[in-house]
């Protein structure tokens, strides 16, 4: 069923007038027709609505420290948040080293009142000592939770002052919850420590290799990062590090030797690609290797890039091969989804890469928003001169970088690179809403009764989004694909990710158990049999006897 | 018992424990048409619901005053009006239940006032806001969860007129358990409040109208006259007395508590039942004597794997009474006792249950799971009985691990596990026998080539695992893991 203002206006109705006002900037139903279609992100989320979304600290922590898997990655806080980050995101790592692969492990100061009270600086810095002796990491972070900026404990400090007595990398992010309206906050505290922490710390001067990259944004959920460096090597690059899924301290120090940096979630690390490029002079391509339509778009425009005949030609092969490989496999799901529609609610990107693989296994995506994503997300980086900045994103200082002295090295030329711009989207985004369908909806930071209302207008066939929200589908008979965790399936990426996905999906639609949902006695009769006709003088006796 | 607390160590490495918020959510799951509110980040309601969703298979809802920047400087009570405002609207709630985050009570928000303020303001004046301080490094979920349980009865029960129900509160059980509870009661003719009440909430059936808050939970008015039963029975011998509700009902409005462990095991469930049986002057019915009978039975058979157990309980101070009280009647004596939260009870209550028991026990208050694992090591310990996290014992030193509590979140069912009454203890006395069996089998070729064949010329073939090197023998499995203290 089509949907129309007057229903998005119905389903306003039920909140209180100023809510109303607020959440109805933030859904659009897409119109190709109209040029610029303008959505509401990025902005305060409302008390009480009930939303998905999280905090800086799980954008920081949670997101882009966490899978970085040979630094110990502590919490400066009551238990709380560091057992609720603790392993939730499913973000694989293996390493050469076993003695080197902390993932496994929160760690954590526990604060106790005591500890508010009269602060926790020393009782973190005698903690850094420990963890330094127990688990010898290559580097150390500290996420600082909410009451730490509110005693005044100066992390920063303590990091500085551990960093000069063990000669680590030892770094502090002051992520504090309330900072910002969302996880993307912390994303954003991330890029930067890292930025000015470890990225360049390296003494590499050269890239290894003659193709080097960095995947930037992808976190190797379910073991995504794999099968995308599994193609990639077998085109011959080389990627230096994956940022930050099963990456590590010892070569995100050397990103910088990268002649190309590759942007999958584009929400979570933009702010490095961009610093990349103005400090380096590296820039950035945004890929998309969820989808086998995207990843071969993505791998042909980075053979676009390097502009080398062998190169493309080999890229050719590769994609060649890897249909053969997974077409025959892909046919029987297709006949089962093909035709039906479905929901794509997920963080930040996800909630626009999903919606091509979709496609091609013929579910439309008929809603589709972001958690916590920002205008630029939905309507492309040439809107971000126009995003205005308020009191929550000045909260979190842009980092400035300036090229570096040394190191700085356009990496194509710049007529090159404007040649290119307009074939590929290097160094740029265009957003999710030019991607969908017209009469499709847009909607910004979903909450559970927004959920349920466009479920019961929509009536899609399959509802993906996190874990919190997977239940309210599930409960009206709807079946789900949770896009946060995979449901401890994966990898979805790449060429073989996209049978992994096409076959959960179908499993999904094809389950017997939707059938007994409906118990026998509900539609129709235990008892078969049938009224026979009878004279009229016949039934008027029954009924009087 | 020798005890040992972690204070000589800084750091926190895997903990044993969540935070109190977290516990406070789960009571007001348990009361019919409740909605609940953190008045903090509202990234401590997404983490919060995101665990609990995983352990019910579930949607939990838990509204978050969103505090910002702003918030924390000039006080967070407009955005907290704002969120009972929206989720009144939208939920239209019998009850909101209110919990404090670190940020709420780091910057000092008098959470009570402010909800008086509110009903003030709205002119709600019986509207049941029940507004609970629970910051996070004020005590774990199990305080947490106790401290929002009391704070509901403080703020609903009233003088009433004398009734012939009894009052029942339980810990954090599964809902399967409540079920259970719930089943005995009726079979002998109990009228009872019970709180509170997740059996059907947090364990709702596939039915249509969908509906936001699901239906089931302790009535509110049950609640309320509470004050009028004949008696309380509480599952908390290890609460303490600043938290415990049954204590309050007592001291304030007279009725008689009796204070008893959760009923799993043969005792604690004929204490249970025997109290009932005296305090509604009937005999116990047939159904439950048989249900004893099998529970026998059922011990009888498996005495003998039971004891080759050497056991790692952990988890609410609660439930790893009721488990090592439970375990000890069968013969599976554990080897070490762990909670991550500081109650000082446990211990001494735990001194009669243990007196026979063969071997050390030691116990581990406060603690974390790296101070679990090296106690595990050192005893030889060949079963951990507990919540999901324990999979570290199993993942690190080949330990198996038999969920048990909360949160289960890398297996599904945990809102189904029974384990209370004389058929839940069955169910879960089997459940340990069969993973004490399991690891059995799965290394008794190893075991066996080590014994007889070792250096025979003849290859080790099949299944070998780490586990099976380190049996020293097949009647007795001491583990001793080989690859100890050289993989983290």
């Amino acid at each position: 069923m089509a949907i129309n203002e007057k229903m998005i206006e119905e389903i306003l109705n039920k909140y209180p007038a100023k809510v109303k006002r607020n959440r109805k900037k933030h859904i659009v139903i897409r119109d190709s027709a109209r040029e610029n279609q303008e959505i509401e992100a990025n902005t305060r989320t409302i008390p009480g609505i009930v939303t998905n979304r999280g905090c800086a600290f799980a954008g920081c922590k949670g997101v882009v420290l966490g899978p970085l898997k040979d630094m110990v990655h502590i919490v400066h806080g009551p238990i709380g948040c560091a057992y609720y980050s603790w392993l939730t995101r499913r973000n694989k790592a293996k390493t050469d080293d076993p003695k080197k692969n902390f993932l496994a492990y929160c760690v954590s100061t526990d604060m106790q009142e005591s500890d508010i009270v009269f602060g926790g600086e020393k009782k973190l810095a005698r903690m850094i000592d420990e963890v330094v002796e127990i688990f010898k990491p290559n580097a150390i972070t500290i996420s600082a939770t909410c009451p730490v900026g509110l005693i005044g404990d100066d992390i920063q400090a303590v990091a500085k002052a551990a960093r000069a007595k063990h000669g680590l990398n030892i770094t502090a992010y002051s992520c504090e919850g309330y900072k910002g309206v969302s996880q993307s906050a912390g994303h954003h505290i991330a890029n930067n420590g890292l930025m000015e922490n470890i990225v360049g710390e390296g003494d590499w001067e050269e890239p290894p290799s003659k193709y080097t990259i960095n995947i930037l944004g992808e976190y190797n959920i379910g073991g995504d990062s794999w099968e995308v460096e599994r193609v990639l090597n077998e085109i011959g690059y080389e990627v230096q590090v994956v940022m930050t899924g099963n990456g590590s301290y010892e070569k995100l120090k050397n990103a910088h030797v990268a002649q190309l940096n590759l942007v999958q979630c584009h929400r979570s690390i933009n702010y490095i690609a961009d610093m990349l490029e103005k400090k380096y002079g590296t820039p950035w391509l945004k890929v998309n290797f969820i989808g086998i339509r995207a990843t071969i778009e993505s791998l042909r425009n980075m053979a676009l890039y390097f502009g080398d005949e062998a190169l493309i030609k080999r890229t050719e092969e590769v994609i060649e091969k890897e249909l053969a490989e997974i077409e025959p496999q892909l046919e029987p799901y297709k006949k089962i989804c093909s035709g039906k529609t479905a929901f794509c609610f997920v963080g930040g990107s996800r909630g626009h890469h999903y919606q091509g693989l979709y496609e091609e296994l013929g579910i439309t995506t008929v809603l589709a928003g972001y958690e916590f994503a920002h205008r630029d997300d939905y309507e492309g980086r040439d809107v971000l001169p126009h995003i205005k900045s308020d009191a929550d994103s000045k909260n979190i200082p842009d980092l400035h970088v300036t090229p570096d002295e040394r190191r700085y090295r356009l990496k194509i030329p710049v007529e090159r690179m404007e040649e290119l711009q307009k074939k590929i989207p290097l160094s740029n985004y265009k957003g999710m809403i030019k991607d969908m369908m017209d009469g499709s909806i847009v909607v910004d930071d979903l909450n559970h009764y927004e959920t349920e209302e466009f479920i019961r207008i929509l009536k899609p066939d399959i509802f993906s989004s996190g874990i919190k929200d997977k239940y309210i589908p599930q409960k009206m008979g709807i079946p789900t694909k949770q896009l946060h965790n995979y449901d401890y399936s994966g990898p979805y990426a790449g060429f073989r990710g996209a049978i992994n996905f096409a076959r959960d999906v179908a499993m999904g639609f094809a389950t017997p158990t939707w059938n007994f949902i409906v118990p026998p006695w509900k539609d129709k009769p235990l008892l078969e049999g049938s009224i026979e006709q009878c004279s009229d003088d016949t039934c008027v006796e029954e009924v009087g006897a | 018992m020798p005890r040992e607390t972690k204070h000589y160590r800084n750091v926190n490495e895997n903990p044993c424990n969540m935070c109190m918020p977290m516990g406070g959510i789960l009571p007001f799951k348990g009361i019919e048409d409740a909605m609940v509110i953190i008045h903090g980040s509202q990234g401590c309601s997404t983490y919060m619901r995101r665990h609990i969703a995983e352990h019910y298979n579930e949607p939990i809802d838990v509204g978050s005053s969103s505090l910002n920047e702003k918030g924390t400087i000039y006080g967070g009570s407009q955005n907290l009006f704002q969120a009972l405002d929206n989720i009144r609207k939208v939920y239209k709630p019998r009850l909101i239940g209110i919990l404090t985050s670190c940020l709420a009570e780091t910057i000092g928000e008098d959470v009570e006032g402010i909800a008086r303020d509110y009903l003030k303001q709205r002119g709600l004046d019986d509207f049941p806001l029940v507004a609970v301080s629970t910051p996070g490094y004020g005590g774990t979920h199990s305080e947490g969860y106790w401290l929002a349980v009391k704070k509901t009865v403080v703020a609903l029960a009233r003088p009433t007129e004398k009734h012939d129900g009894i009052n029942v509160i339980v810990p954090n059980l599964s809902p399967a358990d409540i079920r259970e509870i719930k089943r005995i009661l009726e079979l002998m003719d109990i009228k009872y409040t019970l709180l509170p009440d997740i059996s059907e909430t947090l364990d709702r059936p596939i039915a249509r109208p969908y509906t936001k808050i699901p239906p089931g939970g302790t009535k509110v008015e049950a609640i309320r006259r509470m004050p009028g039963a004949a008696a309380t029975i509480q599952f908390g011998i290890t609460v303490e007395e600043n938290v415990s509700p049954g204590r309050y009902l007592q001291s304030q409005f007279g009725v008689p508590l009796y204070n008893l462990p959760v009923p799993m095991g043969v005792e604690a469930t004929d204490m249970f039942v025997g109290l009932l049986a005296g305090l509604a002057g009937g005999s116990v019915p047939k159904t439950l004597e048989l249900e004893r009978g099998r529970l026998l039975d059922c011990m009888v058979d498996s005495h003998k794997y039971n004891a080759q157990g050497r056991g790692a309980v952990f988890g609410d101070p609660e439930l790893v009474y009721a488990v090592v009280r439970t375990c000890a009647e069968n013969g599976l004596y554990p080897a070490v006792v762990a909670t991550g939260s500081g109650n000082t009870g446990l211990e001494d209550l735990l001194e009669p249950v243990l007196a026979d028991c063969p071997g050390e026990v030691r116990f581990h208050n406060e603690t974390d799971f790296a101070q679990i694992r090296t106690t595990c090591r050192e005893t030889g310990v060949n079963i951990a009985i507990g919540h999901s996290d324990g999979k570290y014992l199993t993942e690190k030193e080949g330990i198996p691990l038999a969920r048990m509590g909360f949160p289960i979140h890398d297996r599904v069912g945990g809102q189904r596990l029974l384990s209370v009454g004389y058929t839940g203890t069955t169910m879960f006395l089997d459940r340990i026998t069969n993973t004490l069996l399991e690891y059995k089998h799965k290394n008794y070729r190893a075991a066996m080539y080590r014994k007889f064949y070792r250096n025979t010329g003849i290859e080790e073939r099949g299944h070998t695992s780490l586990m099976g090197q380190a049996f020293g023998s097949e009647e007795c499995p001491q583990l001793i893991p080989v690859l100890r203290g050289e993989l983290r």
